[in-house]
């Protein structure tokens, strides 16, 4: 294979050949610097196929005719290869972006750029730290001077901040670097062999700093946020990548002669930098310095990560490190990439981008793969890493890690939902499809296939875990088919995957296949109601079969990753299935940020988990497992926050709200199970493993009080999403304190409420959404009177408002008895109450839900007003059918039910024909079925035979001193409809939770712009905060 | 040799402290310069042994003990690519200077703080 001082040779041939070319023709020498590129690639892709190909070991080449040290040598090992690849790679196609650019400009700029990838090169290959020192200065004076491709003030003023910078560092390299050579007598980092402790510390010191100060560390790096703000995009790909990439490099090579102590100092940098310059991104508006911000942090996050996995096996920590790099070296080349095609600075303008399909879907990649979501790179690093931080101890670099990463995910996700929401009008400005488009195209497949590689090769990721990404990509494929006839082959391909799983993978637990039910029955029939869409509805069921098929990976999952994978995926599909709706922003970015700080949680919480034994499902596994305390809490809150408990919960009635109509029954009834699911699993193994301290009172209080709140909220809402939405925290809140008393009762009333739920409030959300087909609005005081213009839906109303009550004779009174019995065998009487009370709360929503919609005065705008469209009837009229059946014979359902609980505890319920006994007493569904229905026809007879004396009041005949109110709508008894009970609460009606976290969001943003401060765009200022940054961390680690 | 060590920090510092303390783009330059050739100097005292010769192996010289009678050569050597460099970065600097001064007739550093935050 080719020598790779040739990367260097070659380079340097056509630094000097280059210009006489270009006096002939400028074509041939764009073909000569491309060239260049391409043989740079060609060749480390050659070597790279030889180290996978063979174990070459690390090959060593020297120089001059003599061997190290006598001479300069380079080495070339897989790590080497793999680093070198990858910035070749990006050299080459970042070349090929700037190619019209090039033609444009003088000559000087390619030989520039040409000479900046030598230097990279140089710099990662040469174990001679003299050398070192000449590739840097290549490096950093070439980067520099190229900066000036685009001539205005502020490139050139940002050029000679970073000139005055990296002058320093050099100066403090240099330094380091002979007084190195002073105290070890070698240059050769192979042949340097004393400790650096005492006084000789000093000279690593100065080369490790002067590596910091060129790597862009926390607070060491205002001159480079100017040159990412105002340089060609181009350009700023290769200081963010490929010189970025070559200085991390020479920090890993000089690492071995750190001292442990000041390693550590380093790292806590790296994770310092990376959660600062997140958090002072979070109030930026300029799209390039953003992406600064981010690359810096970035940086920090490779160098944390560098540091802080020096103990691991080389597979693993090439896996984390690498990870981040690769994930950064594509999402970041892309972002910067796209910036150039947009040329527009503010955020918001980026909206342009809807112009061109394919750019905005891999804009909407890179912005997914930088905030570590699967299948891409940095979601298995971050996993890793985290569990390798936690392995080690390092609790304080997980918590700046993961904190710098949620405020990178509401940067991004904000300018993401900014991007494909905001106002957008056609004839603005448009992106035309073009090279650049092509090959920012080509580099977001590559990004999605090396995840997708990893996924497979390196974790074996079996097809159904794969199936949520594939159903995506699939249905992508077919978007340009009309909805039903998609919504069909979903249908078919879910009944399919139901009846494989329930076949093939044989579930290990019956109560698996209650979930099973809840996830993929209640999804098929939740899925009937989505065929009323007559449009094409683009990517709507891809990712709705992906949330789904995600569901199914959930249950059947057998280690902590497949979980966590399934999760996230789950994630991604219903928050671009939450923005689809209309008015969403706000909605799906917050339910971002509480589903990413959830699933953070967990991670964490996974990662103090003791290691599974076997292969079974999680279900099994996690019985034999004694999880500690702090992983139950962590993992409990994570799940929690996916169920919307209280104190977390304001995501939940923006996301239900602002949902399509057909997507928030999805979210409601079947997506808040999953974290109900994720609480039993957790439950499940404390059952036998109980911890010292019993958190679970604690989890039950929680959910008493969700249960609580909830329903008072509901009350409150004028929009009947909101309301629907609240009543399911409330619902929840139920749940979650049923599990949490960890008795056989509990747990059947648990399981019981859960499938319960899942039934009437799709039913309930469906009504809704044919409601609001039909009225175009979601207020229900500007609705009433809809009994007679859609009778079929007030029938399903009202059936799933008795469930929802626990009146008798439908299951909800079974779950309700079966829960307070429950609470009262376990002690649990203050807790019974509340809820008991809660109870009560819940009849005013739901009498005003039925009430405000549906009786009372038509208004006059719905006199036109049909019933529902038959696709939403269908679904509701089977889930009220089910609920029928099992208020008929629950007997049915709580066998089951019981026999599921007794694994865990012993059975305390006899079931005798139609009655079922607890110590407390006894229950006939059946009977109570008859009676009730008995009761009922009395009266219903004696209203037939007399209902001609009834006087019908007109409309409108309430006329105020003659004039009509100019609203008559909020003038109703409907619109604030429990004004009084409002005013009874006093000070606990106020929104303290809403206010609590706009508190800390804002409190965020300030920090941020507190901090950003420093970067007064003074070059002296930053000369001085270099020459501070270089004494404090000194004595830092002295 | 202490002195010239001792020389070099001096002009290292000196060369710094005008950076921080100079508004005037030259003058920055200039303290840049000064603080680049104390760093030349101390490379080069950090080689320089008293009583040697000249690492020049000719018949002066005892060859085979010749690693005792001269100085160190490598500092010499790396000082001459260091400078070579240090010229560069300086005349780099210049040319951002003259490129600054032509847009705003100033060299005042405080007059390019159009990016910040």
């Amino acid at each position: 294979m080719v020598n790779p001082l040739y990367l260097i040779i070659i380079s340097l041939m056509a630094g000097f050949v280059l210009p006489l070319l270009d006096r002939v023709n400028r074509k041939l020498s764009l073909a000569t610097f491309i060239g260049v590129l391409l043989a740079n690639t060609v060749i480390t892709g050659f070597w790279m196929h030889g180290f996978i190909q063979a174990d070459l070991g690390t090959l060593s080449f020297s120089t001059a005719g003599f061997t190290a040290p006598l001479s300069i040598n380079f080495q070339l090992g897989i790590l080497e290869a793999f680093v070198l690849l990858a910035i070749n790679l990006i050299g080459l196609l970042t070349g090929i972006y700037l190619l019209k650019k090039f033609n444009e400009s003088p000559l000087a700029g390619m030989i520039l750029f040409i000479m900046v990838v030598m230097g990279a090169n140089g710099l990662i290959l040469t174990r001679d730290l003299f050398n070192a020192f000449v590739f840097m200065e290549i490096l950093s004076i070439s980067t520099i001077a190229i900066i000036t491709l685009k001539r205005t003030n502020e490139s050139l003023s940002s050029g000679f901040k970073y000139m005055l910078a990296s002058g320093i560092a050099s100066i403090f390299f240099l330094l380091g670097v002979v007084f190195i050579y002073f105290f070890s007598g070698s240059l050769n980092l192979d042949f340097i062999n004393i400790n650096f402790t005492d006084y000789r510390l000093i000279a690593v010191y100065m080369v490790a700093i002067a590596l910091l100060i060129e790597l862009k560390m926390f607070p060491v790096n205002g001159w480079a946020l100017d040159v990412y703000e105002s340089t060609d995009a181009g350009v700023a790909t290769i200081i963010s990548v490929i010189n970025s990439t070559a200085i991390a490099f020479m920090f890993y090579k000089i690492m071995p002669l750190l001292p442990s102590n000041f390693l550590y100092i380093f790292g806590i940098i790296g994770a310092l930098t990376y959660l600062m310059s997140n958090l002072m991104g979070l109030k930026q508006e300029n799209a390039r310095r953003l992406l600064g911000y981010s690359s810096i942090g970035q940086m920090g996050l490779l160098l944390a990560s560098i540091i802080f996995t020096a103990g691991l096996e080389p597979v693993l920590r090439i896996m984390i490190v690498g990870g981040f790099f690769l994930n950064h070296l594509i999402a970041k080349t892309g972002l910067f990439w796209i910036s150039g095609l947009i040329k527009k600075e503010k955020l918001k303008d980026w909206r342009v981008i809807r112009s061109n399909k394919s750019l905005m879907i891999m804009f909407g990649i890179f912005i997914f793969a930088l905030s570590g979501f699967p299948p891409f790179a940095g979601f298995w690093a971050k996993w890793e890493f985290v569990k390798s931080l936690l392995a080690g101890q390092n609790i304080l670099i997980i918590a700046l890690i993961l904190l710098g990463s949620l405020f990178e995910v509401i940067y991004m996700f904000r300018w993401f939902i900014q991007t494909v929401k905001g106002e957008y009008k056609e004839d603005e400005l448009s992106i035309m499809p073009s090279g650049k488009v092509i090959l920012t195209t080509l580099l977001g497949t590559l990004g999605f296939g090396l995840g997708i590689l990893i996924m497979k090769n390196y974790y074996g990721f079996n097809f159904l875990f794969t199936l949520p990404i594939l159903s995506l990509l699939f249905i992508y494929l077919i978007d340009f088919l009309p909805a039903k006839i998609k919504g069909i082959m979903s249908l078919g391909g879910l009944a399919y995957y139901g009846y494989y799983l329930y076949t093939l993978v044989q579930f290990e637990n019956p109560i698996q296949i209650l979930f099973g039910v809840i996830f993929l029955v209640g999804s098929g029939v939740n899925l009937i109601s989505t065929l009323n869409r007559s449009e094409i509805s683009k990517g709507f069921y891809g990712l709705l079969m992906m949330m789904i098929f995600s569901f199914g990976s959930l249950l059947i999952a057998r280690s902590y990753l497949e979980f966590f994978l399934s999760w996230e995926l789950m994630t991604i599909a219903s928050f671009l299935l939450i923005l689809r709706g209309k008015n969403a922003q706000k909605a799906s970015l917050m339910y971002m940020i509480f589903s990413i700080a959830g699933a953070y949680l967990m991670m964490v919480g996974f990662g103090f988990a003791p290691e599974l034994i076997g292969s079974s499902a999680l279900i099994t596994g996690l019985t034999y497992v004694q999880l500690p305390l702090i992983s139950i809490i962590l993992l409990a809150l994570g799940f929690m926050i996916k169920s919307g408990v209280l104190g977390v919960h304001v995501w939940l009635p923006e996301a239900h709200a602002e949902a399509e109509a057909d997507v928030s029954s999805f979210i409601s009834a079947i997506l808040l199970k999953a974290g109900i699911w994720g609480f039993l699993l957790v439950a499940i193994s404390v059952v036998w493993n109980a911890p010292q301290f019993d958190v679970y009172y604690w989890m039950g209080w929680l959910g008493v009080f969700t249960a609580l709140v909830g329903a008072f909220l509901a009350s409150f809402q004028e929009d009947a999403k909101r309301l629907l939405a609240y009543s399911s925290m409330s619902q929840v809140g139920y749940i979650i304190a049923a599990i949490s008393m960890l008795s056989h009762l509990g747990w059947v009333s648990a399981f019981y409420l859960s499938l319960n739920h899942m039934m009437f409030k799709s039913a309930l959300f469906i009504a809704i959404a044919g409601v609001y087909y039909r009225t175009h609005t979601r207020n229900m005081y500007e609705m009433g009177g809809l009994i007679k213009k859609m009778p079929l839906s007030f029938i399903s109303v009202l059936i799933s408002i008795i469930a929802v009550s626990g009146v008798p004779p439908l299951s909800g009174f079974g779950s309700k008895w079966l829960m307070y019995s429950s609470f009262i065998e376990r002690g649990w009487y203050l807790q019974a109450a509340v809820l008991f009370f809660a109870s009560a709360v819940s009849f005013l929503y739901l009498y005003r839900l039925i009430h405000t919609i549906f009786l009372g005065q038509a208004k006059y705008e719905h006199k036109d007003v049909k019933e529902a469209p038959v696709w939403f009837i269908i679904p509701q009229y089977i889930f009220i059918g089910a609920i029928m059946v099992l208020s008929t014979f629950p007997n049915l359902l709580i066998k089951p039910l019981s026999a599921m609980a007794s694994q865990y505890f012993n059975s305390n319920i006899v079931i005798d024909g139609y009655n079922v006994y607890s110590s407390y007493g006894h229950w006939n569904g059946n009977l109570i079925m008859l009676v009730t229905m008995g009761v009922f026809i009395v009266p219903l007879f004696f209203l037939i035979l007399f209902i001609g004396k009834i006087t019908k009041v007109k409309q409108f005949n309430i006329v105020y001193a003659a004039e009509r109110p100019e609203s008559p709508q909020t003038t109703h008894v409907a619109h604030n409809m429990y004004a009084h009970y409002r005013k009874a609460l006093g000070g606990w009606g106020k929104p303290r939770i809403w206010d609590f976290w706009h508190g800390s969001a804002e409190w965020a943003h300030t920090m941020g712009d507190f901090f950003r401060r420093i970067y007064s765009g003074n070059g002296q200022t930053y000369l001085l905060h270099i020459i501070l940054f270089f004494v404090v961390v000194f004595f830092l680690g002295v | 040799m202490i002195e010239t060590l001792i020389l070099g920090f001096i002009l290292l510092l000196i060369g710094l402290y005008a950076m921080l303390s100079q508004k005037n783009i030259i003058k920055i330059i200039l303290g840049f310069s000064i603080a680049d050739t104390g760093v030349h100097i101390i490379i080069v005292s950090l080689g320089y042994l008293k009583g040697r010769r000249a690492p020049i192996l000719d018949s002066a010289v005892d060859i085979a003990n010749s690693v005792k009678e001269v100085v160190d050569p490598i500092p010499s050597a790396l000082v001459l690519t260091a400078i070579v460099i240090g010229l560069a970065t300086t005349a780099l600097m210049l040319v951002f200077a003259a490129e600054l001064h032509k847009r705003k007739a100033s060299f005042s550093i405080d007059d390019y703080k159009e990016l910040k935050w």
